[in-house]
């Protein structure tokens, strides 16, 4: 079945549901212009972000693993991974369960950044992530997202303009890298099950007095943020279940996410920004199996995604990156984990990436307990993705100038 | 539909804060009063505060409220949480046997403050408490600590108590109290700053956030501030005491003026800026309401007012609730409620206890975009239209659905189960809209039930706009009883239920 465009949608659906909406007098312009509109969208071949995020704070040296370095097997007499490794270059392996991710690594669908971090480490979760997410120093505190200030950068800022979200979600919570000056249109769906309400007997009742005039100012923000999540969670919900992949994904959380994500990018929405979430990542204990399925369902399902645009023809014009608030300390702990330590690889996916290994791998000569020193700071990474692919100044997002990164 | 807001052309700023003649106290300013100082203006409110007047009716709202008692089970854990948590640091040698007494207890504390969020939601909705507990809403989100970087559920709650106690306080003073919570000290790592080494972060936040706001400090100002600040530490975890050996006691030069200041002589120097007159005032203004710029005139005639009564925070709240800027008819139906505002204003008017299953009532909080004490970051939630999105407008509509739909028992998990039994069991399991609770409108004609229903859940402005619609709704009907049921649902769930 071929998505449903906007007009379609309210065309089909003229004769009850959402059209009385549209052609309403009262309806507001932004949805009657866009129905009635012969012209496509503007936004629609502009370039696309997905972030994923390794939420618990991945540990990077059994991920992009250093196998040839002795410190590496001295610092985790147990935890060190030997075999089934999968080569990058002479020294450097991803792990065993990232078989996909290897793969589009030998294409040069995907990038590695090693070691990134940022200066003065921080190991709470919370602090860490939200350093990460804001984009700023760990010494200072920025009150929004590194993505909302872009939303802010380059969005009108008025839900009503435009029908499709600034910003997607999958999960109940929206991301603090999401959190903006201005109000953006943020749209969050969860990763499995329906995205509208269904069979709802009170749904008509509502949708009349949405219609009703509700003037200027919150009254009338609120009747179009309304207005508009009724018809987003409609029409993704069409999306999503018409959708056909073209690969199989993973029955996996996050796999069914990133499928989601596909149906929507698909679909043509003029979203720019996709967040996805994937936990875990805390490995403290028992760390050998659970690093191995977590990394099996990121690699399984990251795979699968990029197959799927690929096959759609997609590919150009989406990036994927991951990032998590640290990586593990390299010495092992007590109970077959790791603690939280400082500075992890990252990884940039999509068919315009340059592919292969960037930066520096760190640098293991380290006494009991000592972390890692980064290489890379993390916001030459932002900085990189917000020139090269979302074309936004990152001086006003990041607040002064990083050298770039060649990824892209 | 509104008229436009005040300006000094229109609405004279001598006038502005001047009491509202008793003339216009009626079902319509008494509401107005009701829904922005706490949660909800139900009938029988208004019916009571028109039997006094509006000065009395502010009064009583702050005096008769209780103070919030601690649960007894966090009690007991404070008293021993100190010595608990010293025991693991300094008796355990062993890093694992270490972090997994640690982290029993820090499960422990998040048990804890679970189950004192969910009191303070019951405290809260009891009318009598809910206009001190808004206004505790409105300090904890100048005074922001967050729950997940203080993990203690004690110095949460001692702090909280402090906001409470705050209510009747001069300003100032306030703000040195809290520069001496535990909570606060951990917050803006205060016990991270020593005369070696200032840490910045506490006075800066009190510039930008509690006091002066940004751009009328310098840079030298945060300095020598964080100089003042240091030493500043938690005995025995919940006491605080100044450790001189780590406190800066040379001079410092702050807004110009030399000497060998103190933590409470910085907050002193501060108050005699110009820009701490307005400040909280344009905080309270923007948090009862409206989130749109008023006009700096308002707010420097109010400052003057209120710093020649030494920053008293009731003399404060008092003028403002009963002043006829407060009531300017610019402000109906212009706000946007709070997620606690939401339910708790729910529950008050569909007369619900609060929702026993703690997971539940938690995790919607969360999902509407309040989670108790759980701020996006160190300048609190934003208030206003930045309360909704796609994500938590269905929120707001799953809620309502909740409560308009019978329980399915045989799908809850242990923990609900035992926290419905304990409610039924303290009498206090009243918290869905049942049948028999509409059937008492039933009888009504759909004119009348409709101007009930706008009369008593929506403001003024969006009256006759929702009224023939709603009788529409209902007269259509081939069920009634449903119709008004699916009616009510969405009325609650509408724009105009979601402002005040």
């Amino acid at each position: 079945m071929l998505p449903l465009t906007r007009r379609e949608f309210v065309r089909r659906s003229a004769g009850g549901g959402l059209g009385f909406l549209a052609f309403s007098g009262v309806a507001p312009s932004f949805l009657t212009q866009s129905a009635l509109a012969q012209a496509p969208a503007p936004e629609r071949d502009r370039t696309i972000l997905v972030v994923i995020q390794l939420a618990g704070g991945n540990d990077g040296l059994n991920t992009v693993v250093p196998h040839t370095d002795d410190h590496y097997h001295r610092l985790r007499p147990n935890l060190s991974l030997k075999s089934g490794l999968l080569d990058l270059n002479d020294d450097l392996a991803l792990h065993p369960s990232c078989g996909p991710l290897h793969r589009l690594f030998e294409e040069g669908q995907l990038s590695i950044i090693q070691n990134v971090g940022y200066p003065n480490p921080n190991r709470s979760h919370f602090r860490s992530s939200e350093i990460w997410e804001t984009g700023s120093a760990s010494d200072e505190y920025a009150k929004e997202g590194w993505l909302g200030r872009f939303f802010d950068n380059t969005c009108a800022g008025q839900p009503g303009a435009e029908t499709d979200p600034t910003a997607v979600h999958i999960g109940d919570i929206m991301p603090q890298s999401f959190l903006s000056r201005d109000t953006h249109s943020i749209f969050g769906l969860k990763p499995r099950g329906r995205v509208d309400r269904g069979h709802d007997p009170a749904e008509l009742a509502y949708e009349k007095l949405l219609q009703a005039d509700h003037g200027s100012g919150s009254a009338s923000y609120l009747q179009h943020t309304m207005m508009n999540t009724l018809v987003t969670e409609r029409r993704v919900d069409q999306f999503i279940r018409g959708y056909r992949a073209k690969t199989n994904y993973p029955g996996t959380k996050l796999a069914q996410s990133l499928k989601r994500v596909a149906a929507l990018i698909h679909a043509d929405l003029e979203t720019r920004v996709y967040f996805v979430s994937q936990g875990g990542y805390d490995t403290h204990a028992n760390q050998l199996n659970n690093h191995a399925r977590l990394l099996d369902e990121l690699s399984g399902a990251m795979g699968a995604f990029q197959q799927d645009l690929v096959a759609h023809g997609k590919d150009d014009q989406v990036l994927t990156m991951t990032f998590s608030e640290f990586g593990r300390r390299p010495s092992e702990n007590g109970s077959s984990g790791t603690d939280h330590g400082t500075a992890a690889p990252l990884f940039v996916m999509g068919s315009r990436v340059n592919g292969g290994l960037l930066g520096t791998a760190p640098d293991l000569d380290l006494g009991h307990n000592q972390d890692l020193r980064f290489s890379t700071d993390f916001r030459r990474v932002y900085s990189s993705v917000l020139d090269r692919w979302l074309e936004t100044d990152p001086q006003k997002v990041l607040g002064q100038n990083y050298e770039p990164l060649s990824f892209i | 539909m509104n008229p436009k807001p005040p300006t000094p052309a229109t609405f004279r700023v001598e006038d502005a804060w001047r009491p509202l003649p008793e003339s216009v106290w009626n079902e319509e300013t008494a509401a107005h009063l009701l829904r922005r100082m706490g949660f909800a203006a139900t009938p029988d409110a208004v019916q009571t505060a028109l039997r006094t007047s509006s000065a009395e009716t502010i009064a009583n709202a702050f005096s008769e409220a209780a103070p919030m008692a601690m649960p007894e089970a966090l009690a007991s854990f404070q008293a021993t949480a100190h010595e608990s948590y010293r025991k693991i640091y300094r008796g355990l040698t062993d890093r694992e046997a270490k972090r997994m007494a640690r982290n029993e207890l820090r499960q422990r504390d998040n048990q804890l403050f679970s189950d004192y969020a969910l009191a303070w939601f019951h405290h809260a909705r009891k009318p009598e408490n809910s206009a001190t507990e808004k206004l505790v809403l409105f300090l904890q989100d100048v005074f922001v600590v967050d729950r997940q970087v203080v993990r203690d559920a004690p110095a949460l709650f001692s702090m909280q108590a402090l906001l409470r106690e705050g209510c009747r306080m001069e300003y100032p003073e306030l703000c040195k109290r809290v520069s001496r919570e535990p909570a606060m000290i951990r917050y803006l790592n205060l016990d991270k700053s020593t005369a070696q080494k200032p840490n910045e972060n506490f006075a800066r936040e009190f510039f930008e956030l509690f006091s002066l706001g940004e751009g009328q400090y310098s840079e030298q100002d945060v300095k020598e501030a964080a100089r003042a600040f240091t030493g500043y530490r938690a005995r025995n975890r919940y006491e605080f005491f100044l450790n001189k050996r780590l406190h800066d006691s040379g001079k410092k030069t702050i807004f110009g003026k030399t000497g060998n200041w103190d933590g409470d002589a910085v907050v002193d120097l501060t108050f005699e800026q110009p820009a701490a007159r307005t400040f909280l005032i344009r905080e309270l203004i923007r948090f009862y309401l409206t989130v749109a710029e008023v006009p700096e005139p308002y707010l420097v005639a109010l400052g003057e007012q209120w710093a020649a009564r030494d920053f008293d925070l009731p003399y404060l709240i008092e003028t403002f609730f009963q002043s006829r800027l407060f009531y300017h008819p610019a402000y109906r139906g212009n706000l946007v409620k709070s997620p606690i505002q939401f339910y708790l204003g729910l529950c008050q008017e569909l007369h619900l206890d609060v929702l026993p299953l703690e997971g539940r009532l938690l995790q919607s909080m969360s999902v509407m975009g309040q989670s108790f004490y759980s701020p996006p970051n160190v300048r609190g939630w934003l208030y206003g239209e930045h309360w909704i999105n796609s994500t938590t407008i269905s929120a707001r509509r799953q809620l309502v659905d909740f409560l308009f739909s019978p329980l399915n028992e045989d799908r809850l998990n242990a923990n609900d189960r035992r926290d419905l039994q304990r409610a039924r069991e303290e009498g206090r399991a009243e918290f869905l809209v049942t049948e028999e609770r509409l059937a008492g409108i039933l009888d009504i004609e759909p004119a009348a039930i409709a101007r009930h229903l706008t009369t008593y859940f929506i403001t003024p402005p969006f009256r006759n706009t929702y009224k023939p619609v709603i009788e529409d709704l209902i007269a259509e009907a081939g069920n009634p009883q449903k119709a008004v049921r699916n009616t009510i649902i969405a009325l609650l769930q509408s724009p105009a239920y979601n402002l005040c």
